[in-house]
């Protein structure tokens, strides 16, 4: 007993520096908000500011704009992830459930392009999305995301795992292929449809290379892309940097919340997966 | 390649998808109830939406990259030569090129080796479930979710050489100020300590989910015939989390060869070309000079580079890695 107290008496020895490491970007961050210019480059360092304007604050708010580049980044994350998962749960079932030969090799297709890096196609696509009208076009964002090949080979793995009983039983019993996906599928994967649900999200609202290539309009501008622009506006980083803070928070902030509030299902279905090959 | 089709409304393509969808959907109603004999008309509804873009911005694209290599494409003008191998050939005799090979092996490995060493670490302070470990657990983890850009503005901060605070912490332990992005000699080992803060949660979460599985019966066996923790790990834990470690080595490799957020906003490749990487190289020929042929010659060796690591890695781990 007492030597496992003393272990954990290390363990929080270890994690409390540890943990200040890694938050510390953020902690800077946020009190920089708060922050003038000299405040912020003043040695030695002052963690706090010297005082918390928050109305000042509120103007900045106003000032920034970041409300079209968060809905894009949004309605980008909400709507692609969601058109992807329909995509992809359709194809994993019918892989996995009306399995035959040909099935097999579809499969064997989306598992080489899982191994293959996505940025090297970047100017076919781009060509490709031109000649049908989506550049520049978030639609065309979405469209060309629809294909995850990620999403498939999560979901499978997923489905294998449960009992084929499941699907068969409620075969016989009459269900169609939509009840089946809706009452057996869906409640049996719900872990694996959150994981995928959650990291599409995020990897979709932190997105930036591919957007800022296609995405030319500062209106359709994705978040990234849009504070990127806000911090490059004034020449050299801006000259205000609590504005710039206060831009990095905001922008923060709605990923920080869908993942607490998503890691429940998010962080144990990665550990429950981490043993897949 | 010529092939322009005019559309007439922006959306029709992916109205035609929902339609698509709908159509599946009708289908499911009279299939119902049927014997388990799938219908093809189902079957293929089933795939369409999904093998639409797959064969648009995947299999078209890998060929037309490999076909676009081959010539002086540029973009802008309609008429291009074939070349050959000449966009290979000239890259294979520019030493700028191979710099570039350097700097994303450098990275890679250096990301990769770090991030898995103190992933393992972290998992394994975690191993025993203790009150606040969740906590820490969120915080490592939280630079992942962050938009790069978001994170960037506060390391350059951190990385500035004359009144930024990592110099400044090295002041206390009296080691000399470095400037970090703004020399060609440190600029890149900046961008993998990022990476590395960037990226070590994510790893954690999956050694930790892997260490899970390792069965206590094992750990018990193995007190009792004395086995120390060095040799427990060694010949208990280590082989056991082997396929998590191969796995990783894999993700991670291949996100790490196409780098490029980072080094786009806190370097643009600077300074002197010291951070150019693979991805970086073909971002700036395709889409700042337009040599398009050079450019998708780069992107058929970031795709052969991969294919051969991954071919090594699998055949590796067939001798090393351990499957239960």
């Amino acid at each position: 007993m007492k030597k496992d107290k003393k272990i954990k008496l290390v363990k929080h020895c270890f994690l409390i520096p540890s943990s200040i490491l890694f938050a510390f970007p953020f902690l800077w961050m946020v009190f920089g908000i708060f922050k003038t210019n000299n405040e912020i480059w003043q040695t030695p360092y002052q963690l706090l500011p010297g005082a918390w304007d928050t109305g000042r604050v509120l103007d900045s708010l106003q000032n920034i704009q970041f409300g079209r580049y968060i809905f894009n980044s949004f309605y980008v994350g909400f709507v692609g992830t969601i058109v992807m998962l329909i995509a992809s749960t359709l194809f994993t079932y019918a892989i996995v459930f009306m399995g035959n030969r040909y099935m097999q090799w579809l499969f064997y297709l989306v598992l080489a392009i899982y191994m293959l890096p996505g940025a090297v196609t970047y100017v076919p696509v781009y060509v490709i999305l031109a000649n049908i009208g989506l550049v520049d076009s978030l639609t065309g964002l979405m469209f060309s995301y629809v294909a995850s090949v990620f999403a498939v080979f999560y979901l499978r793995q997923s489905f294998k795992k449960m009992s084929k009983d499941y699907v068969e039983a409620a075969r016989i019993d009459g269900a169609n292929h939509w009840k089946i996906l809706r009452h057996v599928i869906f409640p049996l994967n719900k872990s694996a449809f959150y994981t995928v649900f959650v990291l599409t999200f995020v990897q979709q609202y932190n997105n930036y290379m591919w957007p800022s290539i296609l995405l030319k309009d500062q209106n359709k501008y994705l978040i990234s892309q849009g504070l990127r622009q806000f911090f490059i506006q004034d020449g050299a980083y801006g000259m205000n940097w609590s504005e710039v803070m206060l831009a990095s928070t905001v922008t923060i902030i709605p990923v920080i919340i869908i993942f607490i509030l998503g890691q429940r299902w998010f962080v144990t279905g990665i550990m429950e997966d981490s043993g897949l090959k | 390649m010529k092939a322009k089709f005019k559309p007439v409304f922006n959306m029709s393509l992916l109205g035609f998808y929902f339609y698509a969808y709908a159509k599946v959907v009708f289908l499911f109603h009279r299939q119902g109830g049927k014997k388990m004999k799938h219908k093809k008309s189902v079957q293929i509804g089933f795939l369409i939406p999904f093998m639409i873009p797959l064969i648009l911005f995947w299999v078209i694209p890998l060929i037309r990259s490999l076909y676009i290599s081959l010539t002086d494409w540029d973009y802008i003008s309609p008429t291009y030569n074939f070349v050959g191998l000449e966009n290979y050939s000239y890259m294979i005799t520019d030493p700028d090129f191979f710099k570039v090979m350097q700097n994303t092996f450098v990275f890679a490995f250096g990301t990769i080796g770090l991030t898995i060493v103190l992933g393992l670490m972290f998992a394994l302070v975690f191993q025993k479930n203790f009150t606040g470990g969740r906590i820490y657990q969120l915080i490592i983890f939280s630079p992942w979710i962050t938009p790069t850009v978001a994170v960037a503005l506060v390391w350059s901060w951190i990385y500035e050489p004359d009144r930024g605070f990592l110099n400044y912490v090295l002041g206390w332990f009296g080691i000399e100020p470095l400037k970090w992005l703004h020399s060609s000699e440190t600029a890149m080992f900046g961008i993998i300590i990022f990476t590395v803060w960037k990226s070590i949660g994510w790893t954690m979460l999956f050694y930790l989910g892997a260490l899970e599985k390792v069965s206590k019966g094992a750990y018990e066996a193995a007190t009792i015939d004395g086995a120390n923790w060095i040799k427990q790990f060694l010949h208990i834990t280590l082989p056991l989390i082997s396929p998590t470690t191969y796995f990783l080595f894999i993700i991670n490799l291949i996100s790490s060869i196409q780098v490029y957020d980072q080094i786009q906003i806190m370097t643009q490749g600077g300074p002197g070309g010291s951070t150019t990487t693979l991805l970086y190289m073909y971002y700036q020929k395709a889409f700042q000079n337009f040599q398009m042929g050079p450019a998708n010659a780069v992107a058929m060796i970031i795709l052969v580079i991969i294919m051969l690591l991954s071919l090594l890695s699998s055949f590796l781990s067939r001798r090393y890695v351990q499957y239960e």
